[in-house]
C-alpha cells in the first residue's frame, strides 16, 4: 500500500491526512482515534513520533511530544500504534532524523516496514542529506516523502518532487507547525503545478497551519491534492481526548476536501 | 570549505532554511576572499574589539603546577571580555553584505549574545537574544549589558531552560523570519556552513599563538589546551595548529560529581544529530536527547561542533572532561596566583592545563586559550565557595 494516491485502498478524490502523536498514555486507543478520523473523510494517518528537540515544530506538538515523552513513550510504542492503525488506514511516520539513525537506519526502516507503516516524513532531512536514508527507505519498500517549502526555488521544487517518494509535502507558509496564516493560493499554485510537471502522478499535500474549512480551501485552491491536519487535532485532543473532538475538527476540512472533488 | 569532517558535519534542516544556509555560505565565500571585507574586518577586530591579543606567562600558576610552563592566550580581553566578539563581529559583517537587517542569536553563558549586542548595535542591525530561564538567572549581569547595548533578550521556557533550548528557539524564529534574519550561531556547531564559518572566524586565536609563539620561542607550543562548549574557543584554537607538531587538548564539562553525563558530549556522547549536524551527542537509546548538568552556563551543552567529532576519532586531538568542582579550583588559583578571574568555561581548560603541567618537564610550553573573563559569573563561584 503506497502512501500517495498512486496505488493502495484510497477512495478517489482529495486526501486529508490526519496527525495523531505517539504517547504512550494513548496505546491501545489507536484504533478508536484511527476510525473516527476515517469515519469523517481521513484518508491516511500520520503518526508522529515525539521527538525532544522538535524545531519545526510550534508550541502545540512541542508540548505534545513533550507530554509523550514523560509518559515514557519508547520506539516500541510507535511501532504498537502503527499496528493499531495500519489496517482502518494507510499510515506515515514522521520522526526526526536522530531517533531513526541513531538506532541504525536499516533496522529503523526495517522495523517501521514490518509494523506496517506505508511512508516516512522526517521534517529535518534536507534533500542533501536525503540520499542514503532514500536508498535505505527503497530497500524497505517504504515512501520517503521529502518536505518543500514556499522559499524553495523551482528548479529545487522540481528536483524535490522526483525524489520524493508516496507524495510531496509543501510547507504552507515560513514558520513551524500550528497558528498563523498559510501562504496564499497564487503563491502556492506555481509550486503546485512545478511539482506536478516535475513529477507526474505524484500528489502534493499541504501541511502547516491547516486547522478549518477556510484553510483548507484556501490550501486546496492552488491545486494540491491533499491536505494534512496536525496541530489543529493535537490541540482539540490535549482538551478533549474523545472521538468527537477528532469528528469537529475534521469534519469542516473535510468537507473542504470533497468539495474540491476528484 | 567543507560540509563533511569525515563522516560528520552536513545540514540536516527543514527545507525552509537551506535557500538561507546556501545564501550564507555563497556570501561568505566571496567575502572571504574580498580584500574590501577582509580590511573592515581587521580594522573592526582592532579598534572595536581590542585584537591582537598576548600570550600572557603565568609563572605562579606555572610554578604551583610544577613542570610545563604554561602561557595564556587573553581572549578574555578581546572588547565583551570573551572570544564571542570575533565570531558575531565576522557574521555581523556578513548580515550587513546580504542586506539583512535583524540579527537573531541564542545564547548560553551570555558572552555570545553580549557579543551579538555590541555588533548589532555597531553595525545598525536589530538584535534580538534567545537565552534560557535558568541561563538568566545563573548569568544575570550580562542579561542586563545585552538590555542596555539594546537588545531585546527572549526568556526560553522549554526543555531544560538552557543552551540547547535557545539554539531550538532561535531556530524556529529563523525559520519564520528567514528572509529579513539572519541567524547569528554562536559556536561551531548547527548546520552547514555554520562550523566551518564560525571555525574561520576563530582561528584568529590559533593564527595568533602561532605567529607570536614562532616570535618568542621560534616554534609553536608542545601543548594547546582550551574548554570546548559547543567547541568555538578550541576549533579557533586548534585549527592553525593542526599542521605542526602541537599536541592539542579540549576540555569539556564533567559536570558535578555522580551525573551520568555532564555536559562531555565528546566523553560520553554516541554520534547523532542535534541541530542540523552529525557529531557526539548525549542521547538515551532511543535518540532522545538528554538532560546535561555543568556549573557553567556556556559549557552546558548536549552537542559539540562537528570538526571535534572528526578531531577525536582521528586522534589528532585528545578530549578530556572537568568537574565543577575542579573548574572551581583553578577559577581560584588563577585569582590568586595571576590577578585574572576567569569566566567558569576556561576555568575548566586552566584545570586541565596544570594537570597537565605537573606531567610534563619545565622545558615544555602550555598555551591555554583563556576565552573569557569572569565578571559574570562572580554570583555562582561566590555562592559555590560561600564567601
Ligand atoms: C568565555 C566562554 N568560553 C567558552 C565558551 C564555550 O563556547 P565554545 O565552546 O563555542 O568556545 C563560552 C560560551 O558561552 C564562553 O562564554
Amino acid at each position: 500500500m503506497r502512501s500517495g494516491s498512486d496505488g493502495g485502498s484510497r477512495a478517489p478524490g482529495r486526501a486529508l491526512v490526519a496527525y495523531y502523536m505517539v504517547d504512550r498514555a494513548r496505546i491501545g486507543r489507536y484504533v478508536p482515534l484511527a476510525r473516527a478520523a476515517r469515519r469523517v473523510g481521513a484518508t491516511h494517518l500520520e503518526l508522529g513520533f515525539p521527538f525532544s528537540d522538535p524545531i519545526a515544530d510550534g508550541p502545540i506538538l512541542q508540548e505534545a511530544a513533550d507530554r509523550a515523552l514523560r509518559h515514557g513513550t519508547h520506539w516500541a510504542d510507535l511501532l504498537s500504534a502503527i499496528r493499531e492503525t495500519r489496517s482502518i488506514l494507510p499510515t506515515i511516520v514522521m520522526s526526526y532524523a536522530n531517533p531513526l539513525w541513531t538506532r541504525g537506519l536499516e533496522r529503523s526502516l526495517a522495523d517501521l516496514r514490518d509494523a506496517g507503516a506505508s511512508g516516512l516524513i522526517v521534517p529535518d532531512l534536507s534533500l542533501e542529506e536525503a540520499g542514503p536514508w532514500r536508498l535505505a527507505a527503497d530497500r524497505a519498500r517504504l515512501d520517503l516523502v521529502l518536505l518543500a517549502s514556499p522559499g524553495s526555488r523551482l528548479a529545487r521544487i522540481r528536483a524535490l518532487a522526483r525524489a520524493s517518494r508516496g507524495f510531496l509535502y509543501l510547507v504552507s507558509r515560513y514558520g513551524t507547525t500550528g497558528g498563523g496564516a498559510i501562504s496564499r493560493p497564487s503563491d502556492l499554485a506555481p509550486l503546485v503545478r512545478t511539482a506536478h510537471a516535475a513529477a507526474p502522478g505524484l500528489p502534493v499535500y499541504i501541511g502547516f497551519g491547516i486547522r478549518d474549512r477556510a484553510s483548507a480551501a484556501s490550501a486546496l485552491a492552488s491545486g494540491a491534492d491533499g491536505v494534512i491536519v496536525a496541530s489543529a487535532l493535537e490541540h482539540a485532543l490535549a482538551r478533549a481526548p474523545s472521538t468527537a473532538t477528532i469528528a469537529r475538527v475534521l469534519r469542516p476540512i473535510a468537507s473542504a476536501v470533497r468539495a474540491v472533488g476528484v | 570549505m567543507h560540509s563533511r569532517y569525515g563522516p560528520y558535519g552536513g545540514a540536516f534542516v527543514p527545507e525552509t532554511l537551506v535557500p538561507a544556509l546556501q545564501e550564507l555560505e555563497g556570501t561568505w565565500r566571496t567575502a572571504r576572499r574580498d580584500p574590501k571585507f577582509r580590511a573592515e574586518l581587521a580594522r573592526y577586530s582592532r579598534s572595536l574589539g581590542g585584537r591582537p591579543t598576548p600570550l600572557y606567562r603565568a609563572e605562579r600558576l606555572s610554578r604551583r603546577a610544577g613542570g610545563a610552563e604554561i602561557w595564556l592566550k587573553r581572549e578574555d580581553l578581546v572588547h565583551g571580555g570573551a572570544h564571542k566578539f570575533n565570531n558575531a563581529l565576522g557574521q555581523g559583517l556578513l548580515a550587513r553584505r546580504m542586506g539583512k537587517p535583524r540579527l537573531i542569536a541564542e545564547t548560553g553563558a551570555g558572552q555570545h549574545g553580549v557579543a551579538t549586542a555590541m555588533v548589532g548595535a555597531a553595525l545598525g542591525l536589530r538584535t534580538e537574544i534567545y537565552m534560557g530561564e535558568v541561563d538568566m538567572e545563573r548569568q544575570r549581569p550580562n542579561v542586563l549589558r545585552m538590555r542596555l547595548l539594546g537588545a531585546e533578550v527572549h526568556p526560553v521556557s522549554t526543555g531544560q531552560r538552557t543552551l540547547k533550548d535557545a539554539i531550538n528557539a532561535a531556530l524556529r524564529d529563523w525559520i519564520a523570519h528567514v528572509r529579513t534574519t539572519h541567524y547569528l550561531l554562536g559556536s561551531a556547531v548547527g548546520p552547514h556552513p555554520f562550523p566551518a564559518i564560525v571555525a574561520d572566524f576563530q582561528s584568529v586565536i590559533g593564527n595568533e599563538i602561532l605567529r607570536e609563539a614562532r616570535r618568542r620561542w621560534g616554534r609553536p607550543p608542545d601543548l594547546a589546551v582550551a574548554c570546548v562548549g559547543g567547541g568555538s574557543n578550541a576549533i579557533g584554537t586548534f585549527r592553525p595548529l593542526l599542521r605542526t607538531k602541537t599536541e592539542l587538548l579540549g576540555v569539556e564539562a564533567g559536570g558535578p560529581r555522580g551525573h551520568p553525563t555532564g555536559a562531555a558530549s565528546l566523553a560520553r556522547g554516541r554520534p547523532g544529530i542535534l541541530h542540523g549536524t552529525y557529531s557526539y551527542v548525549l542521547q538515551d537509546r532511543d535518540g532522545e536527547i538528554r538532560d546535561t548538568a555543568s556549573i557553567s552556563a556556556g559549557l552546558d551543552y548536549a552537542g559539540v561542533g562537528p570538526e571535534h567529532a572528526f578531531l577525536k576519532d582521528s586522534g589528532r586531538a585528545r578530549y578530556v572532561a572537568v568537574h565543577d568542582d575542579e573548574a572551581l579550583r583553578a577559577f581560584r588559583w588563577l585569582a590568586e596566583d595571576e590577578g585574572i578571574l576567569p569566566a567558569l568555561e576556561p576555568s575548566h581548560a586552566i584545570f586541565a592545563a596544570v594537570r597537565e603541567a605537573r606531567r610534563r618537564p619545565a622545558s615544555q610550553r602550555i598555551v591555554v586559550t583563556l576565552s573569557g573573563r569572569g565578571d559574570k559569573d562572580l554570583e555562582v563561584v561566590g555562592r559555590a565557595i560561600r564567601i
